[in-house]
């Protein structure tokens, strides 16, 4: 096949300016944050840790840091067992009710997260859980779970029920089977799926916003509130923080499709943009 | 040579019409180390059904799509009607192509598919039309024009396809394997529909196929490919009846393959020594290689009484295979296994009951060929 | 998957000699278990919420009051057309991007791959905090456009819906490049051999073969896209001026401004009920996609 005739080549060349569009912002971020300057610029005007010295010192931005992680745990292990649960559960069962059953686990993927948070909000102060990370965590996990649900059943797609079955019927009892058929298999949809949620309840700004407290303000939360005063060192340093975290996620998500070689299947996972 | 009965299309950028001989000169096609084509030779004459018979793997298919432009070919020349189109885009080679699985656009009905080539050559509307609508006409398809390809049966969408090929009056047909998706009872009809529409139209095609009774059922001239590499090429009877390596030989079919010694050579005739079956005469073609054999096709051997004529031996035998049609018989016979096929309705024919079992040949059926393997 | 690994754990007590009735029915039994927490939990903590901000939208008259409030209106159309222009610019930059990821070799298209994904995966303040950075007075993209003399002074591209379309459409390009990319590869590549032999430039085949036959990924990228578009609520604030506010940020301004509960979950219910027929549309899309593909 002739690879290169001029409309490709035209194409190529238009296609440029877009993946930089997608790249550029991303790629700042760091030498933002390192930059030896009062002020936000780029490109910076040499390298410095100050900035991150800064924020390490200031109690508001490292309290937030760990609500962020508290919450972020939260959402974590709740999001693997429910979601791990769900999808061996439902793996190769078919029965009345299923596709309800099935909506309803993905259904905090589609409903908007200012709704989410709107829901949220009332029933806490309702129920009188308000002013610590709970709260948030809980609602993180609420959004985090049909990711490790979903990725866990991709991972469980290649495993015959079939098998299982047989495993059941030379004598495995309920535990030996998930021990040792659905386990091994779902490893890597689990740590997938985990990472999924860690990163989602890592970034989640508004639910987090209309549930925050003084002890419970997140990482997210501090920085929106603050840039919409200025932009200051401290949110680059915060922004390059989440910066490794998604960078560690999109090389594990690569590897992942690299494995795998179904580079289209996985992604449009998500319906639920953090917006 | 230009018999054409569609109507007269778009005359070739030369100016020239189209004869439609295509000739490959040397050419090779290398993919870094891999050399899929290697130094082909080939000529299609104007109007000659050429059919490039191989085994996956074995270039035909490779072949044809530089043939197309689809591939660039790595070494050599591509000639149609006399001048080089090494460079030229596949859609200046003015050649009809019909694709394994047929390729037909799946958005556009079956009359817009034939009109395609027509609109890209800026042909009016209504004369595009009425062109479009004859070609379908004449693969008898004239009141399926507002099908979508996915409403048609696989033969019809083979029409389509044929009738888009044509609708541009090309100066040959290529088909990679147009058949391999129908089956066996619309193979055989609509092998026979292309070879009645190539002979009224005085195209010349080059087809491509694995299958052997397919190249064997319309070929003018076989080619057969391995690694590549041409191997053997000529009529279909006699690629089949006289195959010149024992590849070849069990490529076109079953084969009684009989390791021998050769005695005397003179011309088109050869004497061999069979081991346990004696001596015989058999054809030659004057192929030279270490180790010889000779092959006899199963149906070429025959039960025979002690006293005919010719080459024989006296044989046990071991079963017998009723295949509907025919009958398979197995032999032994002078040390070595062997096939007889006969007509079922002549079933044993020729075994005298109460005296040894003899079979025999005729010294133009058995051929002597080189051993590869 | 060994044989060995299977049979390996015996099992203990009454559990272990099996037999055709006792398996289906120790399988239900645990089936139901495994669901039951999932199933617990998104009825308490996702269904009962929402259930109590629908019905909370039917207190206090809300949805007349909210529906006559000029800003709610104004954040309405807000929500449209910034939604849909921003949905047409992704999926026109999304066709160019997974154009080249369909035509490139396997080692690049991991990695562009990868690059189509950085977004995806980078938090949407962290994203338009970059944006801010690059389209201040004295950021990038300003410097640009006076380095190459389109302007001497700054233009104000921050805090502007020309900002808030740009925080969107990098948000969003992902999401419209996968069912672009996907409905790409499941064309035949044949099909574009055959429109070559039969006279057609490259021009035709992207015409006629190409953007014809990659309709369906495209009618999927634009539903998806504009799904996630309506229910944005930070770039507006961060990126956009008063005037850019959309849905989402009335539905904020309700119920921690005016504290009117009922109001923002009327909102909230209209907005949510907008994205599900949305996602209705979509399904179906996607579905009649499925199905061509078959065929």
């Amino acid at each position: 096949m002739k690879t290169t005739n001029p409309q490709q080549r035209a194409l190529a060349l238009f296609s440029i300016p877009v993946f930089l569009f997608l790249v550029i912002p991303t790629a700042i971020v760091v030498p933002v944050a390192l930059n030896d300057s009062r002020y936000i610029t780029f490109p910076p005007e040499g390298i410095s840790f100050a900035a991150v010295a800064g924020f390490f010192a200031d109690r508001a931005w490292t309290s937030a840091l760990t609500a962020s992680l508290q919450s972020a745990g939260i959402a974590v292990v709740i999001g693997v067992l429910l979601g791990a649960t769900a999808a061996i559960g439902l793996h190769g069962r078919k029965f009345p009710g299923q596709p309800a059953v099935v909506g309803l686990i993905l259904a905090p993927m589609i409903v908007p997260t200012v709704v989410l948070a709107l829901a949220f909000y009332q029933f806490f102060i309702s129920v009188g859980m308000v002013g610590s990370i709970v709260p948030i965590g809980l609602a993180h996990a609420v959004i985090a779970t049909p990711y490790v649900y979903l990725t866990t059943r991709a991972s469980l797609a290649g495993l015959n029920p079939a098998l299982v079955r047989s495993a059941q019927s030379l004598g495995a009892g309920a535990l030996s089977v998930l021990r040792h058929v659905y386990l091994p298999v779902i490893l890597p949809g689990l740590i997938s799926g985990a990472l999924f949620a860690f990163s989602v309840s890592i970034d989640e700004t508004v639910m987090s916003l209309f549930m925050q407290s003084p002890g419970a303000t997140t990482l997210p939360v501090k920085m929106f509130t603050d840039i919409q005063f200025n932009l200051t060192p401290k949110i680059a340093v915060s922004s390059a923080l989440l910066v490794s975290v998604a960078t560690v996620g999109l090389l594990l998500q690569v590897m992942f499709v690299l494995k795998r070689r179904s580079s289209a299947r996985m992604l449009p996972l998500a319906v639920s943009a953090q917006t | 040579m230009t018999a054409s009965v569609i109507s007269a299309g778009s005359v070739p950028r030369s100016g020239r019409a189209a004869q439609g001989a295509i000739e490959l000169r040397r050419v090779s096609k290398r993919y870094g180390d891999v050399v899929a084509v290697d130094e082909l030779d080939l000529t299609v004459q104007p109007g000659e059904f050429v059919t490039l018979l191989g085994p996956s793997g074995s270039g035909k298919t490779t072949t044809m799509m530089m043939v197309a432009g689809f591939e660039e070919h790595t070494a050599g020349s591509v000639l149609i009607d006399g001048s080089p189109v090494d460079t030229l885009p596949p859609r200046e080679r003015n050649l009809g192509v019909v694709f394994q699985n047929y390729a037909l656009f799946p958005h556009m009905s079956a009359l817009e598919n034939v009109e395609f080539a027509l609109r890209m050559r800026k042909v009016p509307g209504p004369e595009r039309r009425q062109r479009a609508s004859e070609a379908l006409d004449r693969v008898g398809l004239g009141k399926m024009g507002d099908r979508k390809p996915r409403q048609l049966s696989g033969g019809q969408q083979q029409r389509v396809a044929l009738a888009r090929a044509l609708v541009f009056k090309p100066a040959a047909l290529l088909l990679d394997e147009p058949m391999a998706a129908l089956d066996k009872r619309l193979r055989e009809q609509m092998q026979e529909e292309i070879k009645t529409l190539q002979k009224s139209l005085g195209i010349s095609v080059l087809f491509v196929t694995h299958d052997q009774d397919e190249a064997m059922a319309m070929s003018d001239r076989i080619v057969v490919m391995r690694d590549g590499k041409i191997v053997q090429s000529g009529p279909p009877e006699e690629v089949y009846n006289h195959p010149e390596t024992d590849w070849v030989a069990s490529f076109l079919g079953d084969t009684n393959l009989i390791p021998c010694t050769i005695v005397e050579r003179d011309g088109e005739e050869a004497v061999v020594d069979l081991g346990g079956l004696g001596l015989a005469k058999v054809r030659d073609r004057g192929a030279s290689g270490e180790n010889y054999a000779v092959s006899i096709r199963p149906e070429h051997l025959k039960f025979r009484t002690r006293t005919s004529a010719g080459n024989g031996c006296a044989a046990t035998l071991l079963s017998s295979t009723n295949l509907g049609a025919t009958v398979r018989h197995r032999l032994m016979a002078g040390g070595h296994e062997l096939q007889l096929r006969e007509l079922s309705s002549d079933r044993g024919a020729g075994i005298v009951p109460d005296e040894e079992l003899w079979v025999g040949w005729d010294a133009d059926k058995a051929q002597l060929l080189v051993l590869e393997s | 998957m060994s044989n060995a690994t299977l049979a390996g754990p015996r099992p203990r007590g009454r559990d272990s000699p099996p037999s055709a009735d006792s398996t289906p029915r120790r399988r239900r039994s645990g089936w139901w278990l495994l669901l039951a927490p999932i199933l617990a939990f998104d009825v308490v903590l996702f269904l009962t919420p929402l259930g109590k901000l629908v019905g909370a939208s039917f207190a206090d008259n809300a949805y007349q009051r909210v529906l006559e409030d000029p800003l709610v209106l104004r954040a309405l159309v807000n929500t449209l057309t910034i939604s849909l222009v921003s949905t047409i610019v992704t999926v026109v930059l999304g066709y160019v991007i997974a154009m080249v990821l369909w035509r490139a070799g396997n080692v690049t298209r991991v990695i562009l791959f990868a690059v189509v994904l950085l977004p995806f995966w980078t938090g949407i303040l962290v994203k338009n905090f970059a944006w801010a950075v690059l389209l201040q007075d004295n950021g990038l993209v300003n410097a640009f456009l006076q380095g190459i003399g389109l302007t001497d002074a700054p233009i104000p591209l921050l805090h502007n819906r020309f900002a808030v379309i740009v925080g969107m459409v990098h948000c969003l390009l992902p999401y419209a490049v996968f069912p672009i990319f996907s409905s790409l590869t499941s064309i035949d590549d044949r099909l574009g051999l055959a429109a070559r032999s039969l006279g057609a430039r490259e021009g035709s085949v992207f015409r006629r073969i190409t953007l014809p036959l990659s309709l369906p990924g495209i009618s999927a990228a634009g539903l998806l896209v504009f799904i996630i578009s309506t229910g944005f609520f930070i770039t507006p604030v961060v990126m956009g001026g008063p005037g850019d506010m959309m849905i989402a940020n009335q539905i904020d301004y309700y119920a921690r401004q005016l504290t009117d509960f009922s109001g923002a979950a009327a909102l909230a219910v209209i907005l949510t009920v907008m994205v599900s027929i949305l996602v209705a549309v979509y399904q179906r899309v996607l579905k009649a996609g499925g199905q061509h593909e078959d065929n």
